[in-house]
C-alpha cells in the first residue's frame, strides 16, 4: 500500500516536472523592439481601417506609439535569404491613452508577443510633451521591468515616427540613432545621452533637463539642438540651437571636443579644434543674491585658416587670433545664457546642481522655486584658450 | 487579529507544503535504500579477509611421496586441460622417473626449457634432489619454490610455473616464473604527453611494479603484496613511501583492500567501485592512470597507489577534485605556460559542463541577459528551427556523444575519417535541413572540444553526462535552474570525501599553502612542501 | 587524526560564515531603504556609523559565546538563566531564523520572477530552492561551510567588476554635498543601515563549532568587516551612479544600476547577468544559514536528531516564505526583522552576559 502512494507522488511529481517550463519561450518566436517613437495621439492609417470597420476599443487618442520590431521574419533558413531584402525592421503603430494598452493591443495584431530587453532608443515628439508632462509618458517605461534603463531618451522636432525610418537597406533606425551618439568624441554639439535611470531622477526631483533633439529631412536623421523640458510642468518649453547645445554642454563640463569658428572679415574663416575642454563654475552667495561665475578653459590648435589676402601665413598672430576665438566664444556663451536666462527661464545647464553642493542651505530654500532665482541671478565668465600648435604648419 | 487571519495562507499553499515536506523525505528514504541496496554487496558486507589461507593442513592433498599416485591425482585434476602438458621422461644419473608439468604458451625461453631438461636428465643427482633449495648443493635454477600441497602446485602450474615431480620425492618443485607472451611497453593511449616519459603500465605486474621501481633510487617506496579474488585470484599491490606515507590512510587503504569481496577482479574498475566512498556520486572518488610518473608523483605527495595484475590502469587515493584537471605535464613544462595551461582546463571543463545548460537559458528564457547584436544573429539563424531549444541541443549532443562512443570502437585508420564525417557533415547538414541552428552547432562544438581537454578520460564522462542533468534543469527553470544546479553541485562536491580527504580540497577547506598547485602552477622552487591534505609524516620536499 | 570526525570548522571558513550570512537581500535594496530614511546622498556615512555600531555587539556576542567554549547558545542558555526561560529565549531566536530565512526566500523569489522568469509559479521557484538547501543543510555545518568557501570568491569576483565597470557611470557630485544638511539625517538613516546587518546572531552559535575558538574575535569581527565593506561600497557606488533620487524611485537600486549601461564589444554585454548569479547564490548560502540554524536550535533545544528536524522544517520555511501578499508586505517584513534582530540583541545577548557576569561575581564572594 505505501509504495503504492510513494509511485503516485513519485508519478505526480515527474507530471509537474514534465508539464513545467512554465516561463519558456524560445527567443525567435517574440518579437524584439529596439526602438519606440511616441507622438500626439491620432490613429495610424491602419488603425483608422480597423476601427472603420468597427474594430475599436474604449480610449481616447492621447499618445500614438510606433515600435520598431527586429528582425523581420522570414521563411526558410537563412542561407536561401533573399538577396533583394527589404527593410530589415517592421514598424507598427497604434494610439490610444495607456502604452500598456497600446502594446497589448499590439498582440492582438503580431503573431509574437514584443519584448523591450533591447529597446535602444526612445524618441519622443516635442508636440507630444507640449500636451503631456513627460512623467506621465515615461511612466510605463520606467516601470517596466523588460526594458533597461539604459535606453535613451530623445525629443524630436516634428513626428517622432519619421526618426524611425530609413531609406538606407540594411540599416535599422534605432541602431543608427545609437551609433550616431559615438560621435560625440567628435563634437560637443550632440549631449551627453539621457538614459531612463538619469530620466527618472529628473523627473522625480521636478529639475528642468535638456533632451538631445532629433530632426529628420529626408528620411534621414539629424542630432540637432535640445529640447527643453521644464521641470515644473514636465513640458517641452522651446528647443536650444546647436550653438547652445554647445557651450552649454562645455559648461556643464561634459564636452570632449568640438571646434570654434570664427568669422573675420567678408571671407576670412579661422577654425579653431577644441582639444580639452573644462569648465568650472562658482556659485557666488551673497545675502539674496545668488551669482555664477563660469571659468571656461580650452587647449586647442588652429585647423583652417581662409584667407582671401595673402597666403596663410602672412599675419597671423597667435594672441590676435586668441583674442578673437575668445570674443567669439563670448558671443557665444553670454548668447546661450541669455536665452536660458530671459527666453526659457530655466536652469537646464547645471547651476543648481553646484549651488546645492556648495551651499546646500541656500539651495533649500531656493529649491523650489529655482528656475526663476536662477533667470535673475548674474552669470559671469572668464575664458582661457591656449593655442598648442597649428596643425602641420608654422606660423609666426 | 484578524490581519492575522488575512495572512494565513489558503489551502493549496498548505498542500504545497506538504509537498515541500514529502519530497526531501522521499527522496532521503530513496537514497538511504538505493545506498543499502547497493552497499550489501560489499562495504556492509564484512566479509573474512579475502586472502584465503591455502589449505595446507587438509591431509588428503599433501604429497604422499608415491610418484604414481601423486601424479595419477595431479592427472586426474589437470588432465582435461587440453594446454597442460606433461613431459614424463628418466633421470639418468638416478635413474628414476620424473615428470615436467607446465602450461602450453606459458614459458616462452627455448632455450631455458633445453637447458632445464639437459640438467634434469643428465646432471641432476642424488643430494642435488635432496635438499633443493639449499645454497650449497641446490638446484640451479633462479626461481625455485617447493609446493608441499598438491592443490597449491596445481594452481601453480596453472598459472604458468614450471612443475617438477620426481620419483621419491615427498613434494613438488616450481621452477621459473611464468613468462607468457607480452606485449611491448607503449607510450600511454589514454593520457598521451607531448613532454614527458613515453612509458606507459602494462598488463604485467612485476613489470610495472619495475617500472614504478626504476623511477629511482630510494628504500623508502615500499610495495607491499595481496591476493584478491575469492574464486580466481590476482596479485594486487600497494605501493607508497613509508617515510611519508599518513599510516592512517595506509591502513584505511589495507582495511578496504582486504574488505574487498568480488569473486574476480577483472580491472582496476573493480578495485575502484569496491573502494570508493560513495558509489551513488557521479564523481570518481579514485584516479585511475597509466602512467608511472604520474604514480611516483603521487607517491610523492604521500598518496597511495593500487596495482592490480592484468591491467594497465594503476589507482591512486586519495583522489581531489583539481587533481582531475591536472596533467603531470604541468610540472615538467615551465611554470608560465603550464599555469595558463591549467587555468584555460579548468575554464573548458566548466563550458563542458555548462555550455548547454546556458544556451538553453538565454535562448528559451532569458533573451535579455544577451547582447543585442547577439540576440538578433541568432533570431536569423533560429528562423525555421522547429524544435525548442532543449531538443535543438539534445539531438546535436546526442549526435555527438553516439559519434565519440563510435569513434572510439572503430578502427585506427577510419577514426578520424569518421570524426570529420560525423562532426562537419552532419552538422552543416543539420543546418542545412533547419533542424539546428548554425550558432548552437558553435556551442556544442566548443562543449566538445573543451570536453577533450580535460586529461583524465573518467572524469571527461563525468563531465559529459552531468551535462545532460543540467540542460534538463536549465530547461525548467532557465538560469535559476542552472544555478541551481551548479549549487547542488557545489553541495554535493563538498559533502564528498576520497578516504577521508574532503574532495574539494584545497579550495575549501581552505589551505592556502595548496593554492600554489591548483589554478597556478607555482615555480618549482616555491614547491618547498607537501600538500598540507595529505598530512604526510615529512612535509619538506627541500633538505 | 587523517579523517576528521568532528564538526569543526577552521577559522577562515567561520570568517565566510558569518560573511555569507549577512550578506544578503540587504545588497539589492539597501541604498534605496537608507537614502528613503535621510533623503540626502549621505548613505555612506550612515553604514560607516552603523558598522562601527555593530562590531561591539559582535564583540558581546563573541565574548559571551567564548564562556562557554563547545556550547552553542541552545545549550548554554539554559545554564546561565534556568531551563524554562532559557528554552523560551531559544524559541525566540530560532522563530527569528525562521522568519529571516522565509523572508529571504521570498525576496529571492520576487526578484527572480521580476527579472528572469515572469509568468513562473512563485512556487516553483520556492520549492526547488528550499530542496537544494535541504540537501546542503543535511551535511551539517562543516559541507555548508565549504560551500560558502567555493561561493564566496565568486561572489566578491563578480561584485567588484561589476562595481569597477559601473564606475562608468559614477559622477561624484551625486555624492556631494557632503552632510549638506547636517548630522540629523545620519540617525534617521542610522536605524536602516543597522537593519542590514540582520542575520548577525548567528555569532551566537558558530562559535561553538570553531576548531580555534581562541581566534574567534578575530574571526568574527573580520566576518563583518567584509559586508560592512561590501554594503558601504555599495552605497558609494549606487548613489554615485544613480544620484539619490533615482536610488529613491527604484525598488532595487543596485540592479538597476547594473541595468543603467551596456558594455558593448564585452562578450557579457549585459553585467545584471553575472550579477544575478551571484546574488542567487548568495541567497542560497544566506538562506541555509538560517535554515541550518534553526534546525540546530530545535534539535539541540529538544535533544532531537538534526535530519528529521531540517525535513520538518521544510514546510515551515516554506509558509514563512508564501506568507506575505505583496512587496509591501515583504518589506514590511524585512524591516520587522531588522527591529527584532535588535531586540533580540537587547532581550537576549545583553541580559544573558548581565546575569552571567552576575552569577560569576556571585561565585567568587560565596566561593
Amino acid at each position: 500500500m505505501a509504495r503504492c502512494i510513494r509511485m503516485l507522488l513519485l508519478s505526480c511529481l515527474m507530471t509537474l516536472l514534465l508539464t513545467s517550463c512554465w516561463s519558456s519561450q524560445e527567443i525567435e518566436n517574440l518579437a524584439l523592439y529596439s526602438g519606440l517613437a511616441l507622438d500626439v495621439g491620432e490613429p495610424a492609417p491602419i488603425e483608422k481601417e480597423f476601427e472603420a470597420k468597427g474594430a475599436t476599443y474604449p480610449k481616447q487618442n492621447k499618445v500614438m506609439a510606433t515600435v520598431q520590431i527586429v528582425p523581420v521574419k522570414t521563411i526558410g533558413t537563412n542561407s536561401q535569404k533573399q538577396q533583394d531584402q527589404k527593410k530589415p525592421y517592421i514598424n507598427i503603430s497604434g494610439s490610444g491613452d495607456s502604452i500598456l494598452e497600446i502594446f497589448r493591443q499590439f498582440s492582438i495584431r503580431l503573431d509574437q508577443p514584443i519584448i523591450g530587453h533591447h529597446l535602444k532608443v526612445i524618441v519622443v515628439s516635442a508636440e507630444l510633451l507640449k500636451q503631456q508632462p513627460i512623467g506621465n509618458v515615461m511612466d510605463f517605461l520606467l516601470r517596466d521591468n523588460d526594458i533597461r534603463p539604459s535606453t535613451m531618451v530623445f525629443v524630436s522636432q516634428g513626428s517622432a515616427k519619421a526618426t524611425m525610418e530609413s531609406n538606407i537597406a540594411s540599416e535599422v533606425p534605432s541602431f543608427h540613432i545609437m551609433g550616431m551618439l559615438r560621435n560625440r568624441s567628435r563634437t560637443s554639439k550632440v549631449l551627453k545621452p539621457v538614459t531612463l535611470s538619469r530620466l527618472d531622477s529628473l523627473i522625480y526631483s521636478e529639475r528642468s533637463f535638456m533632451l538631445q533633439n532629433l530632426v529628420t529631412g529626408g528620411e534621414e536623421v539629424e542630432l540637432s539642438g535640445a529640447g527643453i523640458i521644464k521641470g515644473s510642468s514636465g513640458k517641452w518649453i522651446g528647443t536650444l540651437n546647436q550653438t547652445d547645445t554647445q557651450c552649454l554642454a562645455w559648461i556643464r563640463n561634459e564636452g570632449t571636443a568640438g571646434t570654434i569658428k570664427v568669422n573675420e572679415g567678408n571671407n576670412n574663416v579661422i577654425t579653431y579644434e577644441l582639444e580639452d575642454m573644462k569648465s568650472k563654475v562658482t556659485p557666488k552667495v551673497d545675502g539674496d543674491d545668488i551669482s555664477f561665475h563660469v571659468e571656461l578653459s580650452t587647449e586647442g590648435r588652429i585647423i583652417e585658416v581662409w584667407n582671401d589676402q595673402a597666403p596663410s601665413s602672412s599675419h597671423l598672430n597667435e594672441e590676435e587670433v586668441s583674442q578673437l576665438i575668445k570674443k567669439q566664444l563670448k558671443d557665444m556663451t553670454e548668447e546661450s545664457i541669455r536665452k536660458l536666462q530671459k527666453k526659457y527661464q530655466t536652469d537646464v545647464a547645471g547651476f543648481g546642481n553646484r549651488l546645492a553642493i556648495k551651499y546646500p542651505s541656500v539651495w533649500r530654500k531656493v529649491k523650489d522655486r529655482w528656475d526663476e532665482v536662477f533667470s535673475d541671478s548674474e552669470v559671469t565668465f572668464s575664458y582661457e584658450l591656449q593655442i598648442t600648435d597649428f596643425g602641420s604648419f608654422i606660423e609666426d | 487579529m484578524s490581519t492575522m487571519i488575512e495572512y494565513i495562507p489558503d489551502w493549496s499553499t498548505w498542500g504545497m507544503a506538504g509537498i515541500a515536506l514529502l519530497v526531501p523525505i522521499l527522496g532521503h528514504l530513496l537514497y538511504q535504500k538505493v545506498y543499502h541496496f547497493i552497499g550489501t554487496g560489499t562495504h556492509l558486507h564484512d566479509a573474512a579477509p579475502t586472502t584465503p589461507s591455502e589449505p595446507s593442513s587438509e591431509a588428503g592433498n599433501t604429497f604422499s611421496g608415491n610418484y604414481d599416485k601423486d601424479l595419477c591425482y595431479i592427472q586426474d585434476k589437470l588432465g582435461a586441460n587440453s594446454d597442460v602438458c606433461f613431459r614424463e621422461f628418466t633421470l639418468h644419473q638416478l635413474g628414476v622417473r620424473g615428470t615436467l608439468l607446465y602450461v602450453d604458451g606459458m614459458q616462452n625461453d627455448r632455450l631455458l626449457q633445453l637447458k632445464i631438461m639437459t640438467f634434469l636428465m643428465y646432471e641432476a643427482t642424488a643430494e642435488k634432489l635432496a635438499s633443493p633449495s639449499t645454497d650449497e648443493a641446490g638446484l640451479p635454477f633462479l626461481q625455485l619454490q617447493e609446493a608441499s600441497n598438491l592443490d597449491g602446485f596445481n594452481h601453480a602450474i596453472l598459472f604458468g610455473h614450471f612443475g617438477l615431480l620426481i620419483e621419491g620425492m615427498p613434494i613438488g618443485l616450481l621452477i621459473e616464473q611464468p613468462d607468457a607472451r607480452n606485449r611491448p611497453i607503449l607510450e600511454p593511449l589514454s593520457e598521451a604527453l607531448l613532454r614527458g616519459p613515453r612509458v606507459g603500465f602494462t598488463e604485467i605486474l612485476s613489470e610495472n611494479t619495475s617500472m614504478l621501481r626504476r623511477q629511482g633510487m630510494s628504500d623508502q617506496l615500499e610495495i607491499t603484496s595481496y591476493r584478491v579474488g575469492t574464486r580466481m585470484q590476482r596479485d594486487l599491490v600497494l605501493a607508497y613511501m613509508k617515510d611519508l606515507v599518513n599510516p592512517d590512510l595506509l591502513k584505511e587503504v589495507q582495511t578496504r583492500i582486504e574488505r574487498m569481496d568480488m569473486d574476480f577482479f577483472a580491472e582496476s574498475g573493480y578495485v575502484e567501485q569496491l573502494i570508493e566512498d560513495n558509489y551513488l556520486s557521479p564523481f570518481q572518488q579514485v584516479q585511475n592512470t597509466e602512467r608511472p610518473d604520474r604514480v611516483i608523483n603521487a607517491l610523492m605527495e604521500g598518496r597511495v597507489a593500487i596495482l592490480l595484475d592484468g591491467t594497465p590502469f594503476a589507482l591512486i587515493v586519495p583522489a581531489t577534485f583539481s587533481m582531475l584537471l591536472q596533467s603531470p605535464e604541468d610540472y615538467y613544462e615551465r611554470w608560465l605556460p603550464s599555469s595558463l595551461l591549467r587555468i584555460m582546463r579548468f575554464g573548458a571543463a566548466f563550458l563542458a559542463l555548462m555550455a548547454p545548460a546556458l544556451y538553453i537559458s538565454f535562448i528559451s528564457f532569458h533573451p535579455g541577459l544577451i547582447p543585442t547584436e547577439l540576440a538578433i544573429s541568432i533570431i536569423e539563424t533560429r528562423q525555421g528551427v522547429p524544435f525548442p531549444s532543449l531538443i535543438e541541443v539534445l539531438i546535436l549532443e546526442v549526435a555527438i556523444e553516439i559519434l565519440r562512443e563510435a569513434g572510439i570502437r572503430l578502427p585506427k585508420p577510419i577514426g578520424p575519417a569518421m570524426g570529420i564525417v560525423g562532426g562537419l557533415i552532419i552538422g552543416d547538414a543539420a543546418v542545412q535541413a533547419g533542424i539546428v541552428s548554425p550558432f548552437l552547432v558553435i556551442v556544442v562544438a566548443v562543449t566538445a572540444i573543451s570536453s577533450f581537454s580535460i586529461p583524465t578520460y573518467s572524469a571527461g564522462i563525468t563531465l559529459r553526462m552531468l551535462r545532460f542533468i543540467g540542460m534538463v534543469f536549465a530547461a525548467v527553470l532557465g538560469i535559476f535552474g542552472t544555478i541551481l544546479f551548479f549549487l547542488l553541485l557545489c553541495s554535493h562536491l563538498s559533502k564528498l570525501k576520497s578516504f577521508g580527504v574532503p574532495y574539494l580540497t584545497p579550495i575549501t577547506p581552505f589551505r592556502m599553502r595548496d593554492w600554489k598547485d591548483l589554478f597556478f602552477r607555482a615555480p618549482l622552487s616555491l614547491m618547498k612542501r607537501r600538500p598540507a591534505m595529505m598530512k604526510t609524516q615529512q612535509n619538506k620536499r627541500k633538505s | 587524526m587523517f579523517t576528521r570526525t568532528d564538526d569543526k570548522i577552521t577559522t577562515s571558513q567561520a570568517v565566510v560564515f558569518l560573511t555569507n550570512t549577512v550578506l544578503g537581500a540587504g545588497i539589492l535594496t539597501m541604498p534605496r531603504s537608507i537614502t528613503k530614511a535621510m533623503q540626502t546622498p549621505d548613505a555612506w556615512i550612515a553604514i560607516l556609523l552603523g558598522g562601527l555600531l555593530i562590531m561591539p555587539v559582535i564583540l558581546i556576542m563573541v565574548k559571551l559565546c567564548q564562556q562557554f567554549p563547545g556550547q552553542t547558545i541552545f545549550q548554554f542558555s539554559g545554564r546561565i538563566i534556568g531551563h524554562i526561560p532559557a528554552k523560551l529565549v531559544c524559541l525566540l531566536l530560532i522563530f527569528y531564523f525562521l522568519v529571516i530565512g522565509g523572508f529571504e526566500i521570498r525576496v529571492l523569489a520576487e526578484v527572480t520572477l521580476f527579472f528572469l522568469l515572469e509568468s513562473t509559479p512563485m512556487w516553483a521557484i520556492v520549492l526547488p530552492f528550499i530542496w537544494a538547501g535541504t540537501y546542503l543543510v543535511s551535511g551539517g555545518i562543516n559541507a555548508i561551510a565549504r560551500v560558502y568557501q567555493v561561493v564566496f570568491p565568486i561572489t566578491i569576483f563578480v561584485l567588484l567588476l561589476s562595481y569597477g565597470v559601473s564606475l562608468r557611470l559614477f559622477d561624484i557630485n551625486h555624492l556631494r554635498p557632503v552632510l549638506g544638511e547636517g548630522f540629523l539625517p545620519i540617525f534617521a538613516g542610522l536605524k536602516s543601515s543597522i537593519l542590514i546587518y540582520a542575520g548577525c546572531e548567528v555569532v551566537l552559535t558558530i562559535v561553538a563549532f570553531m576548531q580555534h575558538p581562541g581566534q574567534a574575535v578575530k574571526a568574527m569581527l573580520g566576518g563583518i568587516a567584509i559586508p560592512f565593506g561590501l554594503y558601504l561600497l555599495t552605497a558609494i557606488v549606487v548613489i554615485g551612479g544613480l544620484s539619490i533620487d533615482t536610488v529613491i524611485t527604484s525598488t532595487w537600486p543596485t540592479l538597476d544600476l547594473i541595468r543603467s549601461f551596456e558594455v558593448t564589444g564585452f562578450f557579457v554585454e549585459r553585467l545584471e547577468f553575472p550579477l544575478m548569479v551571484i546574488w542567487l547564490m548568495q541567497m542560497f548560502c544566506n538562506f541555509c544559514s538560517f535554515f541550518y540554524q534553526a534546525s540546530l536550535g530545535i534539535s539541540q533545544l529538544f535533544k532531537l536528531s538534526i535530519q528529521p528536524v531540517i525535513f520538518a522544517l521544510v514546510p515551515v520555511i516554506f509558509l514563512s516564505a508564501m506568507a506575505a501578499k505583496s512587496i509591501q508586505d515583504i518589506f514590511a517584513v524585512g524591516d520587522a526583522i531588522g527591529m527584532m534582530s535588535i531586540g533580540l540583541f537587547l532581550l537576549v545577548t545583553v541580559p544573558l552576559l548581565l546575569i552571567w557576569l552576575l552569577r560569576k561575581k556571585g561565585d567568587q564572594i560565596h566561593g
